[in-house]
Protein backbone atom coordinates (compact mmCIF):
# COMPACT_ATOMS: atom_id res chain seq x y z
CA UNK A 1 0.00 0.00 0.00
CA UNK A 2 2.57 2.75 1.18
CA UNK A 3 3.77 2.48 -2.36
CA UNK A 4 0.66 3.45 -4.37
CA UNK A 5 -0.39 6.77 -5.07
CA UNK A 6 -2.24 8.25 -2.24
CA UNK A 7 -5.74 9.45 -3.76
CA UNK A 8 -8.31 11.61 -2.17
CA UNK A 9 -11.60 10.46 -3.60
CA UNK A 10 -15.15 13.33 -3.27
CA UNK A 11 -18.15 11.64 -4.53
CA UNK A 12 -21.23 12.99 -4.99
CA UNK A 13 -24.11 10.59 -3.45
CA UNK A 14 -25.99 11.01 -6.21
CA UNK A 15 -23.77 10.19 -9.11
CA UNK A 16 -23.16 6.29 -9.18
CA UNK A 17 -26.71 5.56 -10.64
CA UNK A 18 -25.68 1.50 -10.27
CA UNK A 19 -26.15 -0.03 -7.36
CA UNK A 20 -23.42 -1.95 -7.86
CA UNK A 21 -20.90 0.85 -8.53
CA UNK A 22 -21.79 2.42 -5.08
CA UNK A 23 -21.57 -0.62 -3.12
CA UNK A 24 -18.50 -0.93 -4.82
CA UNK A 25 -17.42 2.02 -3.79
CA UNK A 26 -19.14 1.78 -0.26
CA UNK A 27 -16.99 -1.49 0.76
CA UNK A 28 -14.49 -2.18 -1.85
CA UNK A 29 -12.32 0.39 -2.42
CA UNK A 30 -8.79 0.21 -2.27
CA UNK A 31 -7.07 1.28 0.75
CA UNK A 32 -4.68 3.73 -0.97
CA UNK A 33 -7.92 5.58 -2.58
CA UNK A 34 -9.58 7.75 0.78
CA UNK A 35 -13.24 8.18 -0.24
CA UNK A 36 -15.08 11.65 0.78
CA UNK A 37 -18.91 11.22 0.33
CA UNK A 38 -20.66 14.49 -0.38
CA UNK A 39 -24.36 15.63 -0.76
CA UNK A 40 -23.44 17.42 -3.80
CA UNK A 41 -20.20 18.41 -5.73
CA UNK A 42 -21.47 22.07 -5.07
CA UNK A 43 -20.72 20.90 -1.28
CA UNK A 44 -17.28 20.79 -2.11
CA UNK A 45 -15.09 23.95 -1.27
CA UNK A 46 -11.71 24.14 -2.85
CA UNK A 47 -10.52 24.24 0.71
CA UNK A 48 -10.98 20.55 1.14
CA UNK A 49 -9.55 19.83 -2.04
CA UNK A 50 -6.34 22.12 -0.66
CA UNK A 51 -6.33 20.01 2.72
CA UNK A 52 -6.34 16.75 0.74
CA UNK A 53 -3.43 18.01 -1.14
CA UNK A 54 -1.73 19.94 2.01
CA UNK A 55 -2.62 16.10 3.51
CA UNK A 56 0.04 14.58 0.89
CA UNK A 57 -2.71 12.96 -1.73
CA UNK A 58 -0.78 12.25 -5.24
CA UNK A 59 -4.54 12.91 -6.74
CA UNK A 60 -7.92 13.87 -6.27
CA UNK A 61 -10.78 12.99 -7.61
CA UNK A 62 -13.95 14.58 -7.88
CA UNK A 63 -17.06 12.99 -9.18
CA UNK A 64 -20.14 14.20 -9.83
CA UNK A 65 -23.14 14.31 -12.07
CA UNK A 66 -23.57 15.72 -15.45
CA UNK A 67 -24.54 19.61 -16.09
CA UNK A 68 -28.96 18.69 -16.24
CA UNK A 69 -28.39 15.67 -13.54
CA UNK A 70 -27.97 17.48 -10.64
CA UNK A 71 -30.03 16.68 -7.75
CA UNK A 72 -29.66 20.17 -6.57
CA UNK A 73 -30.51 21.16 -10.05
CA UNK A 74 -27.20 23.27 -10.28
CA UNK A 75 -24.98 22.56 -7.45
CA UNK A 76 -22.72 21.03 -10.20
CA UNK A 77 -22.44 24.04 -12.41
CA UNK A 78 -21.40 26.09 -9.12
CA UNK A 79 -19.04 23.21 -8.82
CA UNK A 80 -17.58 23.06 -11.98
CA UNK A 81 -16.52 26.69 -12.26
CA UNK A 82 -14.95 26.92 -8.81
CA UNK A 83 -13.20 23.55 -8.96
CA UNK A 84 -11.36 23.89 -12.27
CA UNK A 85 -10.52 27.18 -11.72
CA UNK A 86 -8.85 25.79 -8.51
CA UNK A 87 -7.04 23.08 -10.26
CA UNK A 88 -5.60 25.37 -12.87
CA UNK A 89 -4.74 28.36 -9.69
CA UNK A 90 -2.81 25.12 -7.94
CA UNK A 91 -0.97 24.10 -11.10
CA UNK A 92 -0.02 28.30 -10.82
CA UNK A 93 1.85 27.38 -7.72
CA UNK A 94 3.47 23.79 -8.51
CA UNK A 95 0.69 21.23 -8.11
CA UNK A 96 0.01 19.11 -11.53
CA UNK A 97 -2.94 19.90 -12.79
CA UNK A 98 -3.13 16.26 -14.30
CA UNK A 99 -3.28 15.18 -10.73
CA UNK A 100 -7.15 16.73 -10.39
CA UNK A 101 -9.23 14.64 -12.17
CA UNK A 102 -13.25 15.45 -12.76
CA UNK A 103 -15.33 12.58 -13.91
CA UNK A 104 -18.83 13.75 -14.68
CA UNK A 105 -21.17 10.45 -14.72
CA UNK A 106 -24.23 9.70 -16.49
CA UNK A 107 -26.74 6.67 -16.46
CA UNK A 108 -25.44 4.82 -18.58
CA UNK A 109 -22.09 4.89 -17.06
CA UNK A 110 -22.22 1.56 -15.32
CA UNK A 111 -18.97 -0.03 -14.15
CA UNK A 112 -16.93 3.32 -15.24
CA UNK A 113 -15.87 4.73 -11.73
CA UNK A 114 -13.39 1.59 -11.46
CA UNK A 115 -12.04 1.51 -14.82
CA UNK A 116 -11.14 5.55 -14.25
CA UNK A 117 -9.73 4.95 -10.81
CA UNK A 118 -7.72 2.20 -11.82
CA UNK A 119 -6.58 4.37 -15.14
CA UNK A 120 -5.91 7.21 -12.59
CA UNK A 121 -4.10 5.32 -10.68
CA UNK A 122 -1.66 4.01 -13.21
CA UNK A 123 -0.65 7.56 -14.29
CA UNK A 124 -0.23 9.13 -10.73
CA UNK A 125 2.30 6.05 -10.79
CA UNK A 126 4.23 7.60 -13.93
CA UNK A 127 4.43 11.15 -11.78
CA UNK A 128 6.41 11.37 -8.96
CA UNK A 129 4.73 11.80 -5.17
CA UNK A 130 3.53 14.59 -4.65
CA UNK A 131 5.60 16.32 -2.14
CA UNK A 132 5.68 20.09 -2.83
CA UNK A 133 2.62 21.29 -1.02
CA UNK A 134 2.29 18.00 1.75
CA UNK A 135 3.02 20.41 4.46
CA UNK A 136 0.04 19.09 6.99
CA UNK A 137 1.25 17.35 10.07
CA UNK A 138 -0.25 13.89 10.06
CA UNK A 139 -3.48 14.30 12.29
CA UNK A 140 -3.26 12.24 15.06
CA UNK A 141 -7.14 10.17 16.66
CA UNK A 142 -9.01 12.49 18.20
CA UNK A 143 -7.25 15.84 17.53
CA UNK A 144 -8.20 19.01 16.68
CA UNK A 145 -8.31 18.35 13.30
CA UNK A 146 -11.21 15.69 13.73
CA UNK B 1 -3.01 73.23 -0.25
CA UNK B 2 -3.25 72.20 -4.12
CA UNK B 3 -6.11 73.15 -6.16
CA UNK B 4 -7.46 69.78 -6.46
CA UNK B 5 -7.79 69.51 -2.66
CA UNK B 6 -9.56 72.66 -2.90
CA UNK B 7 -12.18 71.26 -5.12
CA UNK B 8 -12.48 67.78 -3.13
CA UNK B 9 -12.61 70.15 0.46
CA UNK B 10 -15.46 72.48 -1.54
CA UNK B 11 -17.71 69.14 -2.98
CA UNK B 12 -17.66 67.72 0.71
CA UNK B 13 -18.77 70.94 2.05
CA UNK B 14 -21.17 70.80 -0.43
CA UNK B 15 -22.39 67.47 0.37
CA UNK B 16 -22.40 67.52 4.01
CA UNK B 17 -24.15 71.18 4.06
CA UNK B 18 -26.96 70.46 1.83
CA UNK B 19 -27.42 67.44 4.04
CA UNK B 20 -27.03 65.00 1.18
CA UNK B 21 -24.73 62.24 3.02
CA UNK B 22 -24.37 61.74 6.55
CA UNK B 23 -20.50 61.21 6.29
CA UNK B 24 -17.45 61.46 3.97
CA UNK B 25 -14.82 59.55 3.92
CA UNK B 26 -11.34 60.52 2.56
CA UNK B 27 -7.76 61.51 4.20
CA UNK B 28 -7.18 63.27 7.05
CA UNK B 29 -3.26 64.75 7.18
CA UNK B 30 -1.04 62.15 9.02
CA UNK B 31 -0.01 61.46 12.48
CA UNK B 32 3.33 59.28 10.97
CA UNK B 33 5.62 61.09 8.04
CA UNK B 34 3.81 59.58 4.12
CA UNK B 35 1.38 57.72 6.17
CA UNK B 36 -2.06 60.46 5.30
CA UNK B 37 -5.15 58.13 7.63
CA UNK B 38 -8.13 57.64 6.55
CA UNK B 39 -11.03 59.98 7.97
CA UNK B 40 -14.77 60.36 8.47
CA UNK B 41 -15.98 63.65 7.98
CA UNK B 42 -19.16 64.37 9.58
CA UNK B 43 -19.29 68.14 10.35
CA UNK B 44 -17.96 70.59 7.49
CA UNK B 45 -15.68 72.08 10.07
CA UNK B 46 -13.65 69.34 10.18
CA UNK B 47 -12.91 69.46 6.37
CA UNK B 48 -9.84 71.85 6.90
CA UNK B 49 -8.37 68.67 8.19
CA UNK B 50 -9.08 66.94 4.32
CA UNK B 51 -6.17 66.54 2.48
CA UNK B 52 -5.22 64.41 -0.79
CA UNK B 53 -1.80 63.22 -2.13
CA UNK B 54 -0.22 60.67 -3.56
CA UNK B 55 0.47 59.35 -0.43
CA UNK B 56 -2.80 57.76 0.41
CA UNK B 57 -2.69 54.31 0.16
CA UNK B 58 -5.79 52.91 1.96
CA UNK B 59 -8.34 51.63 -0.28
CA UNK B 60 -11.79 53.79 1.02
CA UNK B 61 -14.07 51.21 -0.52
CA UNK B 62 -12.81 48.87 2.38
CA UNK B 63 -14.65 51.01 5.00
CA UNK B 64 -17.73 51.04 2.80
CA UNK B 65 -19.23 47.56 4.70
CA UNK B 66 -18.88 49.13 7.99
CA UNK B 67 -21.53 51.26 7.60
CA UNK B 68 -25.39 50.14 7.87
CA UNK B 69 -26.98 50.06 3.99
CA UNK B 70 -29.18 53.48 5.42
CA UNK B 71 -25.89 55.44 6.07
CA UNK B 72 -25.88 57.73 3.00
CA UNK B 73 -22.06 57.76 2.60
CA UNK B 74 -19.99 60.30 0.22
CA UNK B 75 -16.83 59.32 -0.36
CA UNK B 76 -13.27 59.66 -2.29
CA UNK B 77 -13.06 57.71 -4.93
CA UNK B 78 -9.80 56.71 -7.35
CA UNK B 79 -10.06 54.20 -9.95
CA UNK B 80 -9.50 51.05 -8.11
CA UNK B 81 -11.78 52.52 -5.27
CA UNK B 82 -14.48 52.86 -7.36
CA UNK B 83 -14.01 49.47 -8.78
CA UNK B 84 -14.04 48.00 -5.67
CA UNK B 85 -17.50 49.87 -4.67
CA UNK B 86 -18.79 48.68 -8.04
CA UNK B 87 -18.07 44.98 -7.02
CA UNK B 88 -19.33 45.65 -3.10
CA UNK B 89 -22.57 46.40 -4.48
CA UNK B 90 -23.00 43.89 -6.67
CA UNK B 91 -22.58 41.49 -3.68
CA UNK B 92 -25.75 44.05 -2.05
CA UNK B 93 -23.16 45.23 0.11
CA UNK B 94 -24.07 48.73 0.39
CA UNK B 95 -27.60 50.49 -2.05
CA UNK B 96 -25.67 52.46 -4.74
CA UNK B 97 -28.54 55.10 -4.31
CA UNK B 98 -26.85 55.95 -0.68
CA UNK B 99 -23.47 57.15 -2.09
CA UNK B 100 -22.45 59.83 -3.61
CA UNK B 101 -18.88 58.89 -5.04
CA UNK B 102 -16.26 61.65 -5.56
CA UNK B 103 -14.16 60.52 -8.09
CA UNK B 104 -10.71 61.77 -8.81
CA UNK B 105 -8.37 60.08 -11.73
CA UNK B 106 -5.59 58.84 -9.86
CA UNK B 107 -1.77 58.93 -11.19
CA UNK B 108 -0.55 56.50 -9.07
CA UNK B 109 0.47 55.95 -5.28
CA UNK B 110 3.55 56.43 -3.77
CA UNK B 111 5.15 53.91 -1.76
CA UNK B 112 6.28 54.77 1.42
CA UNK B 113 8.62 52.27 1.82
CA UNK B 114 10.67 53.36 -1.15
CA UNK B 115 10.70 56.88 -0.31
CA UNK B 116 11.57 56.07 2.99
CA UNK B 117 14.33 53.25 1.90
CA UNK B 118 15.74 56.42 -0.20
CA UNK B 119 16.17 59.41 2.53
CA UNK B 120 15.74 57.67 5.95
CA UNK B 121 13.61 57.92 8.14
CA UNK B 122 13.86 61.77 9.43
CA UNK B 123 11.40 62.87 7.36
CA UNK B 124 10.08 66.36 8.29
CA UNK B 125 7.96 67.54 5.60
CA UNK B 126 7.11 66.33 1.82
CA UNK B 127 5.76 68.22 -1.32
CA UNK B 128 4.28 66.73 -4.57
CA UNK B 129 4.40 67.61 -7.87
CA UNK B 130 3.24 66.30 -10.69
CA UNK B 131 6.72 64.52 -11.96
CA UNK B 132 8.35 64.24 -8.61
CA UNK B 133 8.31 64.08 -4.75
CA UNK B 134 10.30 66.63 -2.81
CA UNK B 135 11.18 65.24 0.69
CA UNK B 136 13.09 67.10 3.62
CA UNK B 137 14.60 65.62 5.98
CA UNK B 138 16.31 66.85 9.11
CA UNK B 139 20.21 66.65 6.90
CA UNK B 140 18.86 67.27 3.31
CA UNK B 141 16.26 67.31 1.04
CA UNK B 142 15.59 65.04 -1.86
CA UNK B 143 14.03 65.44 -5.11
CA UNK B 144 13.00 62.03 -6.39
CA UNK B 145 11.23 60.75 -9.26
CA UNK B 146 7.34 60.21 -8.87
CA UNK B 147 7.12 57.53 -11.43
CA UNK B 148 10.04 54.79 -9.71
CA UNK B 149 8.02 55.96 -5.92
CA UNK B 150 4.82 54.32 -7.07
CA UNK B 151 3.78 51.01 -5.86
CA UNK B 152 4.37 47.97 -8.10
CA UNK B 153 0.30 47.53 -8.31
CA UNK B 154 -0.23 51.16 -9.61
CA UNK B 155 2.85 51.06 -11.98
CA UNK B 156 0.05 48.02 -13.79
CA UNK B 157 -2.67 49.79 -13.84
CA UNK B 158 -5.29 49.98 -16.12
CA UNK B 159 -8.24 52.34 -15.12
CA UNK B 160 -6.90 55.24 -13.14
CA UNK B 161 -9.92 56.75 -13.51
CA UNK B 162 -13.36 56.62 -11.31
CA UNK B 163 -15.81 54.62 -13.85
CA UNK B 164 -18.86 55.27 -12.30
CA UNK B 165 -18.37 58.24 -10.32
CA UNK B 166 -21.45 61.04 -9.75
CA UNK B 167 -18.57 63.71 -9.76
CA UNK B 168 -15.26 63.41 -11.13
CA UNK B 169 -12.76 66.48 -10.18
CA UNK B 170 -10.05 66.90 -12.41
CA UNK B 171 -8.81 65.49 -16.05
CA UNK B 172 -9.10 62.39 -17.34
CA UNK B 173 -5.82 60.11 -17.73
CA UNK B 174 -5.14 57.78 -20.43
CA UNK B 175 -6.24 54.16 -19.76
CA UNK B 176 -2.84 52.05 -18.48
CA UNK B 177 -1.43 48.94 -20.63
CA UNK B 178 -3.41 45.82 -19.58
CA UNK B 179 -0.90 43.26 -20.94
CA UNK B 180 1.58 44.51 -18.16
CA UNK B 181 -0.38 42.23 -15.50
CA UNK B 182 -0.92 39.70 -18.16
CA UNK B 183 2.97 39.47 -19.18
CA UNK B 184 3.96 39.52 -15.72
CA UNK B 185 1.73 36.28 -14.76
CA UNK B 186 3.07 34.65 -18.06
CA UNK B 187 6.33 35.01 -17.12
CA UNK B 188 5.62 33.09 -13.91
CA UNK B 189 3.64 30.47 -16.01
CA UNK B 190 6.14 29.84 -17.94
CA UNK B 191 8.42 29.15 -15.27
CA UNK B 192 8.99 25.09 -14.32
CA UNK B 193 6.82 23.95 -11.87
CA UNK B 194 9.59 23.73 -9.38
CA UNK B 195 10.71 27.29 -9.47
CA UNK B 196 6.94 28.12 -8.92
CA UNK B 197 6.46 26.13 -6.00
CA UNK B 198 10.02 27.24 -4.48
CA UNK B 199 8.91 31.28 -5.38
CA UNK B 200 5.68 30.61 -3.78
CA UNK B 201 6.78 29.04 -0.69
CA UNK B 202 9.34 32.04 0.07
CA UNK B 203 6.85 34.35 -0.09
CA UNK B 204 4.14 32.75 1.88
CA UNK B 205 6.73 30.95 4.17
CA UNK B 206 7.57 34.61 5.28
CA UNK B 207 4.00 35.37 6.60
CA UNK B 208 3.74 36.21 10.23
CA UNK B 209 -0.29 35.82 9.60
CA UNK B 210 -1.37 39.06 10.84
CA UNK B 211 -3.97 39.24 8.60
CA UNK B 212 -3.58 42.94 7.20
CA UNK B 213 -3.61 41.98 3.68
CA UNK B 214 -7.47 41.16 5.36
CA UNK B 215 -8.03 43.99 6.96
CA UNK B 216 -7.09 46.06 4.12
CA UNK B 217 -8.78 44.20 1.28
CA UNK B 218 -12.43 45.74 0.24
CA UNK B 219 -13.91 42.64 -1.00
CA UNK B 220 -12.94 40.64 2.79
CA UNK B 221 -15.29 41.62 4.55
CA UNK B 222 -16.88 38.20 5.96
CA UNK B 223 -18.05 38.34 9.21
CA UNK B 224 -16.18 35.33 10.27
CA UNK B 225 -13.41 34.86 7.94
CA UNK B 226 -12.40 30.50 7.22
CA UNK B 227 -8.77 31.03 8.82
CA UNK B 228 -11.27 32.20 12.40
CA UNK B 229 -13.16 29.42 12.69
CA UNK B 230 -12.35 27.10 15.01
CA UNK B 231 -15.00 24.11 15.16
CA UNK B 232 -14.01 22.51 12.88
CA UNK B 233 -10.56 23.80 12.48
CA UNK B 234 -10.40 24.19 8.24
CA UNK B 235 -6.76 25.03 8.21
CA UNK B 236 -3.42 25.52 10.61
CA UNK B 237 -3.73 28.93 12.03
CA UNK B 238 -0.44 28.85 13.21
CA UNK B 239 2.62 30.37 11.04
CA UNK B 240 3.68 27.03 10.02
CA UNK B 241 4.21 26.05 6.49
CA UNK B 242 0.75 24.46 6.24
CA UNK B 243 -0.61 27.10 7.44
CA UNK B 244 0.99 30.07 5.52
CA UNK B 245 0.57 28.54 2.61
CA UNK B 246 -3.20 27.46 3.07
CA UNK B 247 -3.79 31.17 4.03
CA UNK B 248 -2.43 32.50 0.75
CA UNK B 249 -3.91 29.69 -1.45
CA UNK B 250 -7.66 30.38 0.01
CA UNK B 251 -7.07 34.30 0.57
CA UNK B 252 -6.32 34.96 -2.87
CA UNK B 253 -9.12 32.08 -4.50
CA UNK B 254 -11.78 33.88 -2.19
CA UNK B 255 -11.24 36.84 -4.60
CA UNK B 256 -11.10 34.96 -7.58
CA UNK B 257 -13.58 37.33 -10.15
CA UNK B 258 -14.02 39.93 -6.92
CA UNK B 259 -10.45 41.23 -6.80
CA UNK B 260 -9.85 44.70 -8.69
CA UNK B 261 -6.00 44.49 -8.20
CA UNK B 262 -5.47 47.91 -6.33
CA UNK B 263 -3.01 46.51 -4.37
CA UNK B 264 -4.25 46.75 -1.04
CA UNK B 265 -3.46 43.88 0.00
CA UNK B 266 0.38 44.26 -0.74
CA UNK B 267 0.38 47.97 0.55
CA UNK B 268 -0.67 46.13 3.85
CA UNK B 269 1.17 43.79 4.42
CA UNK B 270 4.32 44.18 6.76
CA UNK B 271 7.03 41.95 5.93
CA UNK B 272 6.66 42.99 2.28
CA UNK B 273 5.18 39.60 0.68
CA UNK B 274 3.87 39.55 -3.04
CA UNK B 275 0.75 38.55 -3.31
CA UNK B 276 -1.13 40.48 -6.69
CA UNK B 277 0.70 37.38 -8.75
CA UNK B 278 -2.13 35.11 -7.22
CA UNK B 279 -4.83 37.07 -7.51
CA UNK B 280 -3.92 38.54 -10.83
CA UNK B 281 -3.41 35.00 -12.10
CA UNK B 282 -7.16 34.64 -11.22
CA UNK B 283 -8.12 37.66 -13.02
CA UNK B 284 -6.65 36.80 -15.99
CA UNK B 285 -7.81 33.10 -15.71
CA UNK B 286 -11.80 34.86 -15.28
CA UNK B 287 -11.20 37.32 -18.76
CA UNK B 288 -9.59 34.18 -20.36
CA UNK B 289 -12.74 32.14 -19.60
CA UNK B 290 -15.63 34.10 -19.24
CA UNK B 291 -14.65 37.57 -20.63
CA UNK B 292 -15.46 38.85 -16.69
CA UNK B 293 -13.50 41.86 -15.19
CA UNK B 294 -14.64 43.10 -11.21
CA UNK B 295 -15.92 45.85 -10.62
CA UNK B 296 -16.15 47.55 -14.29
CA UNK B 297 -19.82 48.17 -13.71
CA UNK B 298 -22.50 47.81 -10.54
CA UNK B 299 -24.89 45.08 -12.27
CA UNK B 300 -22.32 41.76 -13.36
CA UNK B 301 -22.47 39.30 -11.47
CA UNK B 302 -18.83 37.38 -11.07
CA UNK B 303 -18.38 34.25 -12.80
CA UNK B 304 -18.88 31.77 -9.52
CA UNK B 305 -22.27 33.54 -8.92
CA UNK B 306 -23.52 33.81 -12.69
CA UNK B 307 -22.71 30.01 -13.55
CA UNK B 308 -25.27 28.93 -16.62
CA UNK B 309 -26.67 25.12 -18.08
CA UNK B 310 -24.31 26.78 -21.31
CA UNK B 311 -21.62 25.52 -19.14
CA UNK B 312 -22.37 21.63 -20.21
CA UNK B 313 -19.99 21.76 -23.41
CA UNK B 314 -17.04 22.73 -20.80
CA UNK B 315 -18.05 19.29 -18.60
CA UNK B 316 -15.63 16.23 -20.47
CA UNK B 317 -18.03 13.55 -21.35
CA UNK B 318 -15.05 11.45 -21.54
CA UNK B 319 -15.57 7.60 -21.28
CA UNK B 320 -17.96 5.84 -23.28
CA UNK B 321 -19.03 9.12 -24.83
CA UNK B 322 -16.50 10.55 -25.90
Amino acid sequence: MDNRPKIAFFQCQWCLYAPEDQEWVDKSLPENIHLIKVPCTGRIDPLFVLNAVQGGADGVVISGCLPEKCHFKEGNLAARRQLDAFSSFLDYIGYDEARVRFIWLDLQDRGRIQRELTEFESLLKKLNPAKSLATRVPETEGGAND
Amino acid sequence: MTELEQKIRAEAARLLSEGLVDVVMAFRKEDAPLRPQPAFFTCVEDLENLIYNGLCANNLANYLTRYPDETRIGMLVRGCENRSVNALVVEKQHSRQNLYLIGVPCTGIIDWRKVVALTGEDILGYEETDSSLHVRTKRQSYQLPRRELLHASCQRCVHPNPLSADIVLGEALPEGDPALIRERVEAFEALTRAERTAYFKQEAERCIRCYACREACPMCYCEECFVDHNSPRWTESGTTPAGTHAWHIIRAFHQTGRCTSCGACERACPMDIQMTYLTDKLGKDMWDSYQFAAGMDAKSQPPFASFTLDDRKHFQAGGMHS
